[in-house]
């Protein structure tokens, strides 16, 4: 019998993939998302992750910006 | 903008006979009650809302604007036009006024503060001369604000000197109410000595020369140029040696605020003898160091201060170059370093030393011992000393309080610190007398052509995977240095200025794993801090001369000064966290002009001749330090080129670390080096970064945090911050070399 999931692909490169299965680890077994890890640039989450995916993204990067003080 | 603003008179000023005549009568218009509506809503200097300070609507142009090359703001900011004829001019006067804050290539920025018109004033600059070259160059009417802050801040300066005779030191003033004031203060007060032969004040009485108005003769008048030379009665007190740097610190803007001036009148010093020395012929000096030269000795006398070039545009002289450049005989010069100690002879000459060997605090040797004697002892002409940006401001104490100096000298190229020290140096040395533009250095074929680029390297899977994990915290760095895809880079590059360009190389690496595994796998010679001193001079010796040996690695050891004029090419793996001092000393060490100078002059057959690359791994902390590092460069005017392609698809297997299982391998690798392995290397000129512990991050390892790292002792680096102490006066004005003369007559 077929099953069908809904769900979000997410399309990214290597490094981010590798960040968004990391912050899945992170957390606890109830509020993981990942689905399935298609391949190294490629997967498949819970449909209503994607804010709060693009939210810690926007955390990790904001981390690794210099803005020069005025 | 503002010309017609209704129910304010026009401030601007009938032209009279020439348009260089714009008076600044329109500001002490005090009756004139919309205008000092106006000025009481700017003011808000210290903050306030960013609306305001931007909105500059209320400054009003002159019709003859276009002519004129700045801009000046009511906050105390100036812009200058680098494209306009008076450029030169323009820079020059403001670069003795103002802070210097972004020179990019056509429009500069500058910022008026307290310490920079002191600095003004010590060069002999007025108030009136300051206030009005700056209207004539103005593009608006001067704001009121700016007109009273430089009242403000320069109302007490000048007034103070500093004067050492015969071994002691006195503070001297034409005005004895203001010594009387500055002995109000309890550490003046504290610090004087009384000495015999003094009026009902205790103050002893002199006369001194006037001031001539030295500079920016072009910018002024007849009657502005004719300040007056006469002869001024001085006042003056004796004060504690030991004391000195207390009581200078006390008369600073932000304490008494009245700056002493350090100047040696060395012409008429009759104590101490002159030493016999002048350029060789054939030593031309450049533009720029006649220019730093006339600010130093702009009124026939020697004032203290600190010059700023760019590495590699001569500054620093050590005893080789003195025999080089100058007519010195080889006994007057004499070298007191762990390796040479030299006794010195005569009753004028030059030693050179390190700042090590004089502020060394434990027990020294009975030879070095007489020898620091005899420096004690004396009185110093002119304390020479480079690198100022190095020396952490403890020891520059024990160095200035042990040589009793008339006039000290401070160079540098880079006036930033993390730890913010530089103000130190204000009072420790003296304002800053010249800075010269790098890019106007670089078009005069002066310093090389640096193209500076960032290479960004994506992170593999497998060390993004571990550098994301918690557990890893203390190795991220050794995970971003060690990217497979940043060694390929670094690779790739190498063999591309090797074999394409035959340039030569160094590459930098602060972090002593990855110096080590790169050097190693790629068959390169390295030099770091425990690198013994007959290795170093072999390896450096076999850079400089031999064609196979073309790429060296460096650790931090080689930030600054070792000297590999050679090398064209900088690339750099790893680097001390955010230090924007460090990125500018290792680009400094390429800067020294190569080729021909026809090729290097705007226009000429090399539009770049040297290469400053940056390896950054993408997303990790790597950017933040990156970006933060290059701010000093970016002020300077230097650009950064993001490559993202490095190496190219189709290089492969013909570089490291194609195979996954060799990525593999390097990774376990990382990850097995002990935390210690894997940190930075520890030295011990690190002392003026504290403040990067205080920033967002640190790395570093237990043992180094313990003490338990071995520091290197690292004195025997005579390159490092030298320190030179020259004996030197002027002779008979017929004999003196054409410079001074021009300055003299």
């Amino acid at each position: 019998m077929v099953n069908a999931t809904k769900g979000m692909f997410i399309s990214c490169d290597v490094p981010m993939a590798q960040f968004i299965i990391n912050y899945n680890g992170s957390l606890p077994a109830s509020q993981k998302f990942i689905i399935h890890i298609l391949d190294n640039t490629h997967l498949f989450v819970q449909p209503h992750a994607g804010e709060m995916i693009r939210n810690a993204i926007q955390e990790f990067r904001e981390q690794n910006s210099y803005e020069k003080p005025n | 903008m503002g010309h017609g603003e209704k129910g304010r008179p026009s401030k601007r000023i009938k032209s009279s006979s020439s348009k260089e005549e714009y008076r600044l009568a329109a500001f002490t218009d005090d009756d004139d009650p919309s205008f000092m509506e106006g000025a009481g809503e700017d003011d808000d200097r210290d903050g306030g809302e960013e609306g305001k300070k931007k909105d500059f609507t209320k400054l009003e142009l002159k019709p003859d604007h276009p002519n004129r090359p700045l801009w000046a703001c009511a906050d105390g900011r100036i812009f200058l036009e680098t494209f306009s004829p008076l450029y030169k001019h323009a820079y020059d006067f403001l670069i003795a006024i103002a802070e210097p804050v972004c020179r990019p290539e056509s429009m500069h920025e500058y910022n008026l503060t307290p310490h920079s018109l002191y600095a003004a004033v010590s060069v002999g600059l007025e108030t009136e001369t300051i206030i009005s070259v700056l209207n004539k160059l103005s593009k608006t009417v001067l704001p009121k604000e700016m007109i009273d802050f430089i009242y403000a801040s320069t109302a007490n300066y000048g007034k103070v000197k500093l004067v050492l005779k015969k071994n002691r030191y006195f503070v001297e003033s034409p005005f004895p109410e203001v010594l009387k004031k500055l002995l109000k203060d309890e550490v003046i007060s504290h610090a004087r000595v009384a000495s015999e032969g003094t009026d009902a004040d205790g103050f002893t009485i002199s006369k001194a020369m006037g001031e001539t108005v030295g500079g920016h003769n072009e910018l002024l008048n007849e009657s502005e140029l004719a300040a007056a030379a006469e002869e001024k009665e001085t006042h003056s007190f004796e004060i504690d040696p030991s004391q000195v740097e207390n009581v200078k610190q006390r008369c600073l803007p932000n304490a008494l605020n009245y700056p002493m001036l350090e100047e040696y009148d060395f012409r008429n010093d009759t104590v101490n003898p002159d030493l016999e020395v002048e350029l060789k012929p054939h030593a031309q000096p450049r533009p720029y160091q006649e220019k730093s030269l006339s600010k130093m000795f702009g009124n026939g006398r020697a004032r203290s201060g600190i010059i700023v070039l760019p590495c590699g545009a001569g500054k620093s002289l050590w005893a080789f170059q003195f025999k080089l450049w100058s007519t010195i005989k080889d006994e007057q010069i004499c070298r007191f370093t762990s390796d040479n100690k030299e006794r010195f002879h005569g009753n004028a000459g030059v030693v050179v030393t390190t700042y090590n060997m004089v502020a060394f605090g434990g027990k020294r040797s009975e030879e070095s011992e007489k020898i620091i004697e005899e420096i004690r002892k004396r009185e110093w002409g002119l304390l020479l000393m480079d690198e100022v940006h190095v020396v952490p401001a403890h020891m520059f104490r024990k160095v200035i309080s042990l040589t009793k100096s008339h006039c000290k000298l401070g160079l540098t190229a880079t006036l930033v610190r993390e730890d913010e020290r530089i103000t130190d140096l204000n009072f420790l040395i003296g304002p800053k007398l010249y800075e010269a533009n790098w890019l106007d250095l670089v078009r005069g074929g002066f310093i090389a052509n640096v193209q500076c680029a960032e290479v960004w390297c994506p992170m593999t899977k497998e060390f993004f995977a571990e550098y994301l994990k918690k557990e890893n915290s203390k190795k991220k760095q050794a995970l971003y240095v060690m990217n497979p895809n940043k060694f390929r880079a670094c690779e790739f590059l190498i063999r591309f200025h090797e074999e394409q360009r035959k340039d030569k190389i160094i590459v930098f690496a602060d972090n002593l794993f990855a110096l080590t595994e790169y050097a190693t796998k790629l068959r390169k010679p390295m030099i770091y801090g425990a690198t013994s001193h007959i290795e170093r001079t072999k390896i450096l010796q076999a850079f400089k001369t031999s064609s196979k040996v073309n790429t060296i690695f460096l650790s931090k050891v080689g930030d600054n000064s070792i000297d590999i004029p050679e090398a064209n090419v900088i690339i750099q793996i790893s680097s001390h966290a955010g230090s924007r001092r460090q990125e500018a000393q290792r680009l400094g060490r390429i800067l020294r002009a190569k080729g021909k100078p026809q090729d290097r002059m705007a226009g000429g057959k090399e539009e770049f001749n040297a290469f400053f690359y940056s390896l950054v791994s993408t997303d990790t902390q790597e950017m933040y330090y990156s970006t933060k590092r290059q701010q000093f460069l970016i002020d300077q005017g230097y650009s950064f080129k993001v490559i993202t392609s490095l190496p190219p698809p189709d290089s492969g297997a013909s570089l490291s670390y194609e195979r996954l299982d060799e990525q593999l391998a390097l990774l376990g690798k990382v990850l097995s080096a002990g935390d210690d392995m894997v940190g930075l290397e520890q030295l011990e000129e690190d002392a003026d970064d504290i403040n990067l512990h205080k920033a967002r991050r640190t790395f570093g390892s237990m043992s180094a945090m313990s003490g338990a790292n071995g520091m290197v002792y690292m004195e025997y680096r005579t390159g490092k911050g030298k320190l030179v102490a020259a004996k030197a006066k002027p002779k008979d004005p017929s004999k003196r070399h054409y410079l001074f003369k021009k300055r003299f007559a």
